[in-house]
């Protein structure tokens, strides 16, 4: 007993042991380290050759059913009853709930077959319909922001060209054929030569059915010779013509203008030019011009960090 | 034995039994979380136990994720535009566990094709549909309609936008009390969530409103999704809080 009792006097705490046991050189230099190693890879080595999820075998809860492990939402499935039957969920009947459930899972049956079949490379319309999608999120955080007025005084100021008034037009379109077009046999120099000669008989006063008859002039077509809005006369006779009405005045005639379809002469008969609309008669299409500026800006946006993200490569001799 | 070893032993039997305990309070958890998922959306509140576990889960992700603009009170944030969920006043659908869920998990006007995003509060001001008089008569309208001090002459005349130029009534109802199937507001119960003050409302009117609420589906799960709206509806509806109070 006395024995004992100096051998426990003497042997260290069992910290202490502990403390003097990790302190060994060779435990600290080479075991522990080593442990560590091994358990490290362990770790890295269990979640690579973690095993695939298996399927499920029942609907979880929150679904109505799962299509090949795709699952269609139990609440889904409540409103597009409700919807279609226009009726609460509760008050309709098995056969309801039953016909819109196989039509739910039909849906999503194409849908996955639509996916197989790669539709959103294949087929335009379900390509801009996900692109519109898309644009959709990007854009629904911008419209909670309201213009000020100041905002859309801006957009106007630095947009001014666009917001004008009235602004008509009274022109006739005068074609010369050319080159086999519309049984023309004459070249394009020739009608040129004729044109210029008809421009200087109608500066001259002559009438314009004097002019058409001696040189070959047609009617375009482009517009009916009668007062039309701007922005119509702009749309018939397309950017070009346009450009050169708008520096006629009333009575004037413009210098011969060749086309793919020949050589064209307009006589303006009368002419009122658009005026600049103030801030306040155009307020809705700023305001609409501005949340379309927003929105394509954002859109824009998207793009930009899409590509940053992508790797986009062209082939040899394409450019973009 | 050694004294340290009746330690180590203690200590592995109390490693033991807290993992025990754990696993079981885990699947317990898993229980009542599936549970509260297969329970029709309209019966969950029958089930006091399904409520009070929707509470515990849902009060820390309210804290976390709705508190920001419905108010840590869910009073709402009239800067916001963000509801009061504590009212008896819906924008959309009745306030039933199924309409809140919804709500939650598409989100309004969030951009997605299931969320609520039929139509918006045109910026009738801004946009030059009505003149700077004619929306303070409408403003005054709105006082009258909610028994509140206002001006007779000016309200009358509101009263004619509202049924005339303004339209209003195509959205808010011919008897102005709104209709949820737009989220258009009921106009005759004085609750404003984007302020109720004359200024606020001549706002509202000027400059529109189009406030957005996120689709929380793929951000939250189908469970806490549902422990949220159960934990609106309870505490919205006065006549639920005695189920609230049974949970505890």
């Amino acid at each position: 007993m006395a024995q004992s009792e100096s051998i426990q006097a003497t042997r260290p705490r069992f910290g202490a042991r502990l403390v003097r046991t990790l302190a060994h050189p060779r435990l600290a230099t080479t075991v522990l380290p080593a442990c560590g190693v091994v358990l490290g890879l362990a770790a890295a080595g269990a979640s690579l050759f973690r095993p695939v999820a298996r399927p499920l075998t029942s609907v979880p809860p929150g679904y109505v059913a799962l299509v090949d492990q795709k699952g269609v939402l139990m609440s889904d499935f409540i409103a597009q009853t409700q919807s279609e039957t226009g009726a609460d969920f509760a008050d309709t009947s098995p056969q309801e709930r039953r016909r819109v459930l196989r039509e739910m899972i039909d849906q999503e049956l194409l849908v996955q077959r639509a996916l197989v079949l790669d539709l959103p490379e294949t087929t335009t319309e379900v390509r801009e319909t996900m692109a519109s999608a898309v644009n959709a999120q990007v854009e629904a955080p911008l419209l909670a922001l309201e213009p000020t007025d100041a905002q859309l005084r801006a957009f106007y100021d630095a947009h001014r060209a666009r917001y004008t008034l009235g602004g008509t037009m009274t022109v006739h379109d005068l074609l010369l054929h050319f080159g086999g077009y519309a049984d023309a046999d004459q070249t394009l120099a020739q009608a040129e030569v004729d044109a210029a000669e008809a421009v200087y008989q109608l500066r001259s006063g002559a009438p314009i059915d004097y002019v058409m008859e001696h040189y070959g002039f047609v009617d375009s077509g482009r517009v009916d010779n009668t007062e039309q809005l701007e922005f119509a006369a702009k749309l018939h006779l397309g950017a070009k013509l346009y450009q050169v009405a708008t520096t006629l005045g009333d009575g004037e005639v413009s210098d011969p203008v060749a086309m793919a379809d020949g050589v064209h002469v307009l006589v303006m008969d009368r002419r009122r030019p658009p005026r600049p609309a103030d801030f306040d008669s155009v307020r809705n299409t700023v305001y609409s011009d501005y949340r379309a500026a927003e929105s394509a800006r954002a859109r824009a946006e998207n793009l930009r960090i899409l590509r940053s993200q992508a790797r986009i490569l062209l082939a040899p001799g394409q450019s973009e | 034995m050694l004294r340290w070893q009746w330690v180590a032993a203690a200590l592995i039997v109390a490693l033991a039994a807290g993992a025990v305990a754990a696993a079981r309070a885990h699947g317990e958890r898993e229980r009542l979380a599936r549970r509260l998922l297969a329970t029709p959306p309209g019966e969950v509140v029958e089930h006091p136990t399904l409520v009070r576990f929707a509470f515990t889960e849902a009060r820390p992700l309210f804290a976390q994720h709705c508190a920001v603009c419905h108010g840590a009170d869910m009073r709402g944030t009239v800067a916001l535009g963000a509801p009061d969920l504590r009212d008896s006043v819906w924008l959309y659908g009745d306030g039933s566990v199924y309409d809140i869920e919804r709500t939650i998990l598409f989100g309004v006007r969030s951009g997605q094709s299931k969320s609520h995003n039929v139509t918006d509060m045109p910026a009738f001001g801004a946009r030059g549909m009505l003149s700077d008089e004619q929306i303070r008569d409408v403003v005054q309208y709105l006082l009258k309609l909610n028994a509140r001090p206002h001006q007779a002459e000016a309200a009358e005349d509101g009263r004619v936008v509202f049924y005339g130029k303004g339209d209003c009534f195509d959205c808010h109802a011919s008897d102005a009390r709104g209709d949820s199937d737009y989220g258009a507001p009921d106009l005759t119960v004085n609750v404003w969530d984007s302020g109720g003050d004359p200024d606020s409302l001549y706002r509202s009117i000027y400059y529109g409103r189009h406030r957005i609420m996120p689709a929380w589906l793929g951000t939250l799960s189908l469970e806490q999704i549902r422990a949220l709206a159960v934990y609106i509806h309870v505490l919205s509806h006065p006549a639920r809080r005695g189920s609230q109070a049974a949970a505890g």
